[in-house]
Parts: C-alpha cells; structure tokens; sequence
C-alpha cells in the first residue's frame, strides 16, 4: 500500500507518463475503433453480418484514414447465461472501450437492451459510438438525456432510424395496405421489443385497429402454446411481435400450427438470418418484418458493394450489414476531418466530427440530429418468401421488398 | 372458439406439457428416493437428449419439416431416435454418476448437489461450444394430422407424446413394483444401509435409478423437440426448473408423485397462462414450490412413498 503522501508525490510523475504515452501513440498514427456485438447465442448470424459489414469499411481502408492506421477491437456482449445478447456484458464492453485510450470511435451494439447499458458509460468516457440497429427511442430521447448521457454530448449515433417510427409506421402499413382490422400484439420482454411493441400498439389504436391485447414472452421460455391458443380464442386478423430472434423462432414455429391463417408482422428482429434458419420454412413463410433503414440494393453502387461482400464472407449481406458499413464510413470521414484540422485524432474531436457529418453512404447522405438520431426516417417493409435459389438463411433474398411503411395514416 | 373451446384446448396443451414435465421429473425422483440427492445435472442431462435425437433424425436424412413419412417408415424412424436418445443420456447419467458422484459419496452434506450444478454447466457449455448458440430447426418426420374435438384440435403429436410417455410410466411404474431389481431400489430408498446387510448390491440399485431416470428425460426431450419442432442449448434451464417442482409437488421421492406432479404443473401453466397471464407463468409455478416446500414438504404423495428416517 502506498501512503496518502507517496501518492501525492507520484502523481505528477504519473501525469508526466500519460502525457508521453499519448505523443508515443501520435507518433505511431495508429487509432483503434472498437466494435461490441452479441456474436454468441440466439442473434450470432445476424450479429457477425454487421461485423462483417464493419470489417469490409476498415479493410477498405488499409492504407490508413487521414494518415492514421487502423485498429479494431472485437468484443462479444452475447454470454451463454442469457443465450442472446447481455446487458451486462455489453456494459463491461463499453468499460473496457473506455478505459483503452486508443479507441477513438465504436461500432456497435446490435441490440437496444445492449446500448441501454452502455451509453450512460460511452457518455462519461465521450466516446462515440454508432449503432447500426439498435432502435430502441429512448436511448437517444432528450427527455432521457440524464439517464443514457448523463455528460451531456450526444455519444450514442444511428445509421438506421429509431422505433418511434419503425413501430407506429408498420402499424400504418397494417392499416393502410394490409386493411387489419384487429391485431393481437407481443413482445419478448427486452428493451428492444417491449418499446416496439408499444410504439406499435399506440400507433395501431390511431389508426383505427382494435388492439385485443398486448402479452409478455419469456424468451427462455419454450412453450408459446398457451399464448397463442388464447390469443387464437380472440380470433384477431394478425398477429405483432416486437421482439428479435430467441423468442421469435419459437414464436414462428408455433404459431404456424396454432395461428396458420392470420397476419403475422415484426420489426428488424425478424428480419433475421437466425429466424429463417432457426424456423425455416414453411413456418416463416409469410411473415412481414421491417428495417429502420432503406432498402438500396437495388441501387447499382450496393449491387457492387453486395457482389464484394459475397465474395469475401461466402453469403449475401444483410440490411444492417450496410449500415454498419456506412458507420464505419462514419467514423473514417470523421478522423479525416479531425486530422485535416491539424488538431490531434483524440475521441471528443472525432465525437464531434460525427455530430456534424454529412457523409456520402451506401444509404444515402448520412447526418444526424443534436441528440445523434438519423435524419433520414425510413422504415422500410418486407414479406418472407421462400426463395430457392439462395440459401436458406439469405435475408436479402428470402425477404421480399414490399416497400416503405407510411409515416401517416 | 367458444370460452369452453379455449379451456379444453388449454387442457390438452397442458396435458402434452405435463407428460413431459413427469418424465423429467420421475429422473429427480428416483435418484433422490435413493441417493438424497438433488441431481441439478439432469436439467442438461435433458437438454443434450434433444441434441442426440436431432442427430439421430438427422442421420436417418430427414432435416426440418421438408420430409413427411407415414406408416412403418415413421414408426421406425421414431423408435429408432427413441432408442439412440435414451441409451445415450442413460449412459450419460451413468457416467456422471461413476465418475462425478460415486468418489463423494462418503462426503456428507451439499457436496453432491454442488457437484451436480458443476456437471450441468460443463453439459452446456459443450453443446454450446459443439453446436452453436442458435436455435435449431428439429428434423420431424410426422405429419399434420389433427382432429377436431369439441371445438379444440387435438394433433397426432399430442396423442404421440401422451402414448409414449404413459407406456414409459407405465414400464418403469411395473419395474419398480415387479421386478427383483425394483425391489432392490425399493429397499434402498428405505434403508440403504440395511439392504446392503440383506445382499442387495447398492451401486447396481444406483447405477440403475441414474440410468432409467436419464433415459427418461431422452424420452422428454426428444418428445420436446418433436413437440417445438426446435431446440437449443438453453432448453435445460425452464423444462427442468419446472420437473423439478412438479416433483416437490407430488412428493420428491415418490415415482407416482412424480407423474401426478408433471401433470399438475403442466395444467397450471396452461390455465394460469389462460386465465391470469402469460407472463405471470414463473410467479404462479414457482409460488406453488415455495407453499409446498412450506406448508407441506412432503408434497401430494410423499408420505405414502418409502423414505429414509
């Protein structure tokens, strides 16, 4: 143990040493960008098509971003315990991206109850971090602010858009092109789900459905029976689920013999290669899902970028494998301006940059609002249809495009 | 569908749910009647059935619901998943017993039990680390046949799973109470130490409940995996929480208790889902399993059954 005394005296000795540690790290032009997704349990495959989509950007980026090389830091936040993504772990994660003084940006998480627990903790640490779809509002709601950024600054950025209208505008296309008249709604209980579902249900009741009900799913549950034989005794013309994939394949798989009939929708969550495979078909024929993002892969640009994911990871990208694509383009455009600047690559000038970005992406121009949500507010919405040409658990090619959900009614 | 529709409906899931929760629970049952203890390792013991019957289907070529088979080929199909599942977690409990349990047998105290928990993690994290996380989309040969009956379905898997189950409770319900070796658990469950002076080989008594208690829980879970048309290496935890009271509840050491205990829990689950709510499932089961542990620890039938002094 060191006296009160003896830690007076090594202070400024410490001090000293950080200070030639960091000329040490600008000397070697190097940063690190720190990626945090679930890439154990129940939404790996979809988790590591982000990554994947992240990791195309960096190695884009070989030569260096505005003179600097780039690092990358992988951290999983899926734990066995919770068989899917974990708060905790993600809070860990976001600790550790702090406490490296390399990581100047983040990529990442991939689910809402994940970038609930690390945001507060990126706030403190002025680390910025851009989610590719995690969509849950209230993390970047000012009215939030002193929960999920205490330190004040936007840290927490999105290249999709957030479930305040990923939820209510699939309500819209439920009432408006699907002409539901009665929707029976659910959720998995995970931050993600339960405000979807909600956002959903408020949004459904504007527009003119009868809400029947509204239950909770235990995702490690295995047993939905009793849900959706009472939900099937309601006799409703659909079905929602806000939710992702652990309980969600359940959800598919029994309600395909329970509820075969009826409208079944979700949101991103179900747009998932871990649902298709884990389900399969035919229970997950059918099925409407949505992403918080547009669909551009019909744009020749993204055709090309597709063809080259293909060829380096063997399968089909996912939507949210471009945004994390158009995160890193982010981050990278970000460094650049700061390194422009003459002003040292440190992560509250790169947290900066980000706030005032405008970048080109494979989604479009890319900006964002004070509290770090996307401008652009696209949801777009698809319908599962088996398609056998492409592997089973190809999201780009077993999905549908239907088109973009209504923002009004 | 009429209220009495949904309730009738509610009660033949419940029943299917129930089938499996009792042959889950016989395993609990058997192997504390004799050793006093609480076998945690049989949550995954569980779990990798539904991994070894999904392999075994897998074997036989069939893969999701692609491939329907009707008549003889189905039957064989079945009974040949059947039989590999529940050698394979026979043999599994078997060898957690020789090799985990039976060095700590002289140790008194919680030892055992803790021991047990150790063995259910290193089940599970080996199915995770050898299979994956994600959830896997179970090989079923059978076909969607289903009647109706009083404004409810009834499905050919649901008659499947009450077939099967009640043939195996029957069977280990005769082998318990006919056979020399039944007798030979009997007495051990009332006094290990005396039927050991009368001539009666105790490892063979314990090696024996282990091994039919986890060849049931095969049977559960392939039937599980028939039932979801799913599995994952996470399916341990619920089912065997639920078993586990289902066997407190019908007396935890009584082979009857047991099946009655199964069936009870499988009901609450699916009436208290009908009747209160879905999310409300855990606080109703487990409630019961802290009133029975308070108010009546011997449970339904625990009194009935040959216990230890």
């Amino acid at each position: 143990m060191l006296s009160r005394r003896a830690v007076i005296v090594q202070l400024p000795v410490a001090a000293l040493a950080g200070g030639r540690i960091a000329r040490a790290f600008a000397a070697d032009k190097s940063v690190t960008i720190g990626i945090s997704l679930p890439l154990t349990g129940a939404d790996a495959d979809d988790a590591t098509l982000i990554k994947d989509g992240a990791m195309l950007g960096v190695d884009d980026a070989k030569d260096g971003v505005g003179g600097y090389k780039i690092n990358v830091t992988v951290l999983d936040d899926g734990t066995a315990t919770a068989g899917q993504y974990d708060p905790a772990q993600a809070a860990t994660n976001a600790r550790k991206m702090v406490s490296d003084q390399s990581v100047v940006a983040a990529i990442g998480p991939q689910m809402s109850g994940s970038g609930k627990a690390m945001s507060p903790i990126l706030s403190e640490g002025d680390l910025a971090t851009i989610t590719p779809s995690s969509t849950n509002p209230d993390i970047t709601n000012p009215a939030m602010a002193g929960q999920f950024r205490p330190a004040g600054k936007a840290i927490y950025f999105r290249t999709v858009t957030t479930d305040a209208y990923q939820g209510p505008n699939m309500a819209n296309y439920f009432a408006k092109v699907l002409k539901v008249k009665k929707v029976y709604v659910l959720d998995d209980s995970g931050a993600y789900g339960v405000g979807m579902a909600n956002a959903f249900a408020a949004q459904a009741k504007v527009a003119g459905i009868t809400v029947l009900g509204h239950d909770q799913l235990d995702p490690k549950e295995a047993d939905y029976t009793t849900a959706l034989t009472k939900i099937k005794a309601l006799n409703p013309d659909a079905m929602y689920y806000g939710g992702v994939a652990l309980a969600g394949v359940k959800l598919v798989k029994q309600s395909y013999d329970i509820l075969p009939k009826i409208i079944k929708g979700g949101g991103d969550g179900m747009y998932s290669s871990s649902v298709l495979k884990g389900a399969g078909f035919p229970a997950v024929e059918g099925w409407y899902a949505t992403i918080a993002a547009p669909y551009v892969f019909d744009h020749p640009d993204v055709i090309a970028w597709g063809k080259r994911f293909q060829a380096k990871y063997g399968r089909a990208p996912s939507g949210y494998a471009v945004t994390a694509y158009d995160g890193v383009l982010v981050i990278f455009d970000a460094i650049k301006r700061v390194a422009a600047s003459g002003k040292p690559v440190t992560r509250d000038a790169v947290r900066d940059a980000i706030q005032t970005a405008h970048v080109k992406t494979l989604q479009g121009e890319v900006s964002f609002d004070q509290n770090g949500d996307i401008q652009n507010r696209i949801v777009s919405v698809f319908r599962c249809e088996k398609n056998d040409k492409y592997p089973i658990d190809d999201t780009l090619h077993q999905f549908k495009y239907l088109g973009v959900a209504p923002q009004t009614v | 569908m009429t209220d009495h529709a949904v309730l009738l409906q509610q009660i033949i899931n419940g029943l299917s749910l129930g089938a499996m929760y009792a042959l889950l629970a016989i395993g609990f049952t058997l192997v504390y009647g004799i050793l006093e203890l609480i076998n945690f390792a049989h949550f995954n013991v569980f779990m990798v059935g539904s991994f070894v019957g999904m392999w075994a289907l897998e074997l036989l070529g069939l893969s999701g619901q692609s491939r329907i088979l009707t008549g003889l080929p189905l039957f064989g199909a079945l009974a040949f998943a059947f039989i590999v599942a529940m050698l394979a977690c026979g043999v599994l409990g078997v060898a957690i017993e020789r090799f985990a349990l039976r060095p700590l047998r002289t140790v008194s105290g919680t030892t055992g039990m803790i021991t047990t928990i150790g063995v259910s993690y290193i089940l599970f994290n080996v199915i995770l680390l050898w299979a994956g996380a994600d959830a896997k989309n179970y090989p079923n040969p059978m076909p969607a046949m289903h009647w109706p009956l009083g404004g409810a379905v009834i499905e050919l898997r649901e008659l499947l799973i009450w077939g099967i189950a009640l043939v195996l409770m029957v069977g280990l319900h005769l082998f318990v109470s006919r056979t020399r070796l039944g007798k030979a658990m009997r007495a051990t469950a009332q006094d290990a130490e005396a039927a050991r002076m009368m001539g009666v080989d105790v490892d063979r008594v314990v090696v024996t409940a282990f091994f039919l208690g986890s060849a049931l829980a095969g049977a559960a879970a392939l039937i599980f995996g028939l039932y979801y048309n799913y599995t994952s290496f996470l399916i341990g935890y619920t089912a065997g929480l639920r078993a586990f009271t289902a066997a407190v509840l019908g007396g935890i050491g009584s082979v009857t208790g047991a099946m009655v205990g199964g069936i009870i829990i499988g009901l609450v689950e699916t009436l208290g889902g009908q009747l209160i709510a879905v999310r409300w499932t855990d606080v109703i089961i487990f409630s019961i399993l802290v009133l029975v542990l308070v108010f009546a620890p011997a449970g339904l039938m625990g009194r009935a059954a040959p216990t230890k002094s």
